[in-house]
């Protein structure tokens, strides 16, 4: 769960100092180097005068301040550093408000710290897409398995693999982010652009069922699970 | 004083009592002016014409002819009592006539005027006239006023005591106005004083009599009686809502308390752990639904509706139960006739139809049929998820849509699923029907496709 460059550089904005302390611990063990703002002022400065590889804003600041409003000024002056929006406003409409000022991703308070870890994960290597080179237009590529991006087929070993059409777009999703852990919501809201608690355990079933048409009969599997987690695609476990 | 002043009922009845004294008192002068005007025109004409007579009389047939027919004028008992006539010659001699002479040598001629006469030994208010003829003799025409002046005062006393018990009455009206005011508004603050005090039964008492105050009151009775339901509802559901939240928060509680009971033990510590944050998700999860809940039963919409195509909706949630139902052994049928459409929320009706599919998944058994079933009309579209499993008895299909209740508590699951259900079919003006599938249960929503002008 190590970000890809060796010391991904991150703003955290966040005025809770309970919380922030325990962020900044779970963070600095993933290996961040983690910049510590609780104030809107001081923190839109950092933004704009430092280069960071992702940011985390909290919503709501100290003195009625929404963090919305420092993604506001940091995209009006053009700077693209991905940014995560925590927020305790949970409802969908804040949701689309934070994504629609400028967010990348948008977490609600309370929430789980491997959550949070696998959507920087996500934000980094989508801000940085040269670091996965196995990516062309047409088609993804992971050790033997294939995916044609034009006639939607995938292969493995030679063998074609039926797919459902929602079926692809989840593998496509688990290509395209390989080696990255992507929690249970990631691919709700991806795959599905669903935004709900779906009650059952849908997708770990989908997953299996997607497991048994990927990894059935061959030896190294590519579907890992990550307890507690969610799970990672790739050659290693 | 100054209470008095700022009571509607009090400056309402002082404007009424108001305009009907006024109306009286110009209603009086009108009649005052108009009659006695009238009486006064008449006479100052007869006069007129009574004098060209005379003169012309004079002036043809001399002096002596005139005097005579004054004489017999004033003798011929019509109107003698008012008449007043009086011919002098050149040097003011008096001819004939009822007045001894005309001294006053100032008097402007041919003009008609009020003069005090002397009439034998009373003097009376007149109207007069002079005439001087070519020969220089003087005649008088006048008449005495005294009863006209009479009719004048008394009309002015009776305007007067008119215009005065109008304004008693007037005083008198705007304190029964006031006082039946008051008392109707009375009875309406003291059940509202009641109820700021904490009585929320108490209802404004109807005077039987279907008048505006009547109505009134019987609208604030109608919205204190829905005040009071959703009152009742809110203590119900916190009651509720805390009575779930502490049985969770007690075994999170227990399990932690167990763990670091005596020597802690990296194992049992580990466990707690994991069940704590295990059962804490849960909570997260329900108290997420409940806000969504509250969100939808607040009436407010997240955003502004939109054309929704259900068979879109229909299909992405397809895919996403399909692998969970195939586990299960529970076919998924799609049944959608055209391309329904209606104005709405496209996460919430997924959400809907998610928690229908979730609930026939996890309460239908195995194996069963579940069919969605989407049609559509020219005014609505029914939505209906239905299977074969063990149904939903009669009795308790009402309850299931309350918050927290659930048939069977052994089996996983929050109890708010049909509560998000209902509160978001309300939302979207629909009704939600909860029935048998002979055998297996039918949820039904009818949606509109109009929707009621939101405010």
């Amino acid at each position: 769960m190590l970000p890809i460059t060796p010391t991904a550089r991150l703003l955290l904005i966040e005025d809770e100092q309970d919380m922030a302390r325990y962020l900044r611990k779970g963070l600095e063990e993933a290996g961040y180097s983690v910049t510590h703002s609780n104030q809107a002022q001081q923190a839109t400065q950092l933004a704009l005068t430092e280069h960071w590889d992702v940011m985390i804003v909290d919503r709501m600041l100290p003195h009625e301040q929404d963090g919305l409003e420092i993604i506001k000024t940091v995209r009006q002056a053009t700077v693209q550093t991905p940014v995560l929006v925590l927020s305790a406003l949970a409802s969908l409409d804040d949701r689309v408000r934070g994504l629609r000022e400028g967010g990348d991703d948008y977490l609600t308070k309370p929430f789980a710290l491997p959550e949070l870890l696998a959507r920087l994960e996500a934000l980094i290597r989508r801000a940085n897409p040269s670091t996965s080179s196995t990516i062309d237009s047409r088609q993804l590529k992971l050790a033997d398995l294939t995916l044609d991006l034009l006639s939607r087929k995938a292969e493995r070993a030679g063998q074609p693999i039926t797919l459902q059409p929602r079926e692809f777009k989840l593998l496509e999703y688990l290509v395209r982010n390989q080696g990255q852990v992507v929690t249970r919501t990631m691919l709700l809201e991806s795959v599905w652009d669903f935004h709900f608690d779906p009650g059952t355990n849908v997708i770990d079933v989908q997953i299996s069922r997607l497991r048994n048409k990927i990894d059935k009969g061959h030896s190294t599997p590519l579907v890992h699970t990550v307890r507690g987690v969610g799970y990672r695609f790739g050659l290693d476990g | 004083m100054d209470r008095i002043w700022h009571s509607v009922a009090f400056r309402l009845a002082l404007l009424c009592g108001g305009l009907v004294v006024a109306s009286v008192l110009v209603l009086s002068s009108v009649f005052y002016f108009v009659s006695l005007g009238l009486l006064a025109r008449n006479i100052d004409s007869k006069i007129m014409s009574i004098t060209e007579k005379f003169s012309e009389d004079a002036e043809t047939n001399g002096l002596f002819v005139l005097a005579q027919r004054i004489e017999s004028t004033l003798s011929d008992g019509v109107d003698s009592d008012v008449e007043i006539l009086l011919l002098t010659n050149a040097l003011g001699q008096k001819l004939a006539g009822n007045i001894s002479g005309w001294a006053e040598q100032s008097t402007p001629l041919d003009q008609t005027m009020d003069r005090v006469v002397q009439r034998g030994d009373r003097f009376v208010p007149s109207r007069v006239r002079l005439h001087k003829m070519t020969d220089g003799s003087l005649l008088v025409v006048g008449r005495d006023m005294q009863d006209l002046s009479e009719i004048g005062s008394l009309i002015a006393r009776a305007v007067v005591i008119g215009g005065v018990s109008a304004m008693l009455l007037a005083i008198l009206a705007t304190l029964v106005f006031r006082h039946q005011l008051e008392r109707r508004i009375w009875a309406i603050r003291h059940t509202t004083q009641e109820i700021e005090a904490g009585n929320l039964d108490r209802r404004i008492v109807l005077s039987g009599t279907p008048d505006e105050f009547d109505r009134l009151s019987a609208d604030i009775n109608r919205m204190l009686d829905r005040i009071q339901h959703l009152m009742e509802g809110v203590k119900h559901v916190s009651n509720t809502i805390a009575h779930n939240l502490r049985t969770p928060l007690g075994l999170i509680r227990g399990h932690l308390e167990e763990a670091l009971r005596g020597v802690p033990e990296q194992r049992k510590l580990e466990e707690a752990g994991y069940f704590a944050i295990g059962a804490i998700d849960d909570l997260i999860v329900v108290l997420e639904k409940l806000l969504q809940i509250a969100e939808a039963e607040s009436g407010a919409r997240r955003q502004p509706f939109e054309p929704v195509l259900l068979r879109t909706v229909v299909t992405d949630l397809l895919e996403l139960y399909d692998a969970a139902a195939e586990a299960l052994g529970i076919t998924l049928i799609v049944d959608i006739e055209g391309e329904p459409t209606l104005p709405g929320d496209k996460d919430l009706l997924a959400g809907i139809l998610a928690n229908l599919i979730d609930n026939a998944l996890k309460y239908a058994g195995s194996p069963a049929d579940v069919t969605i079933q989407v049609r559509e009309t020219a005014q609505a579209v029914s939505i209906i998820v239905k299977d074969n499993g063990p149904g939903i008895a009669a009795n308790e299909r009402a309850k299931v849509v309350q918050r927290f209740y659930r048939l069977n508590s052994n089996r996983p699951g929050s109890g708010l699923g049909l509560s998000i259900v209902s509160a978001f079919t309300q939302l979207h003006d629909g009704t939600l029907f909860i029935e048998d599938a002979q055998p297996g249960l039918k949820v039904r929503i009818e949606l509109p496709k109009l929707l009621a002008p939101t405010l």
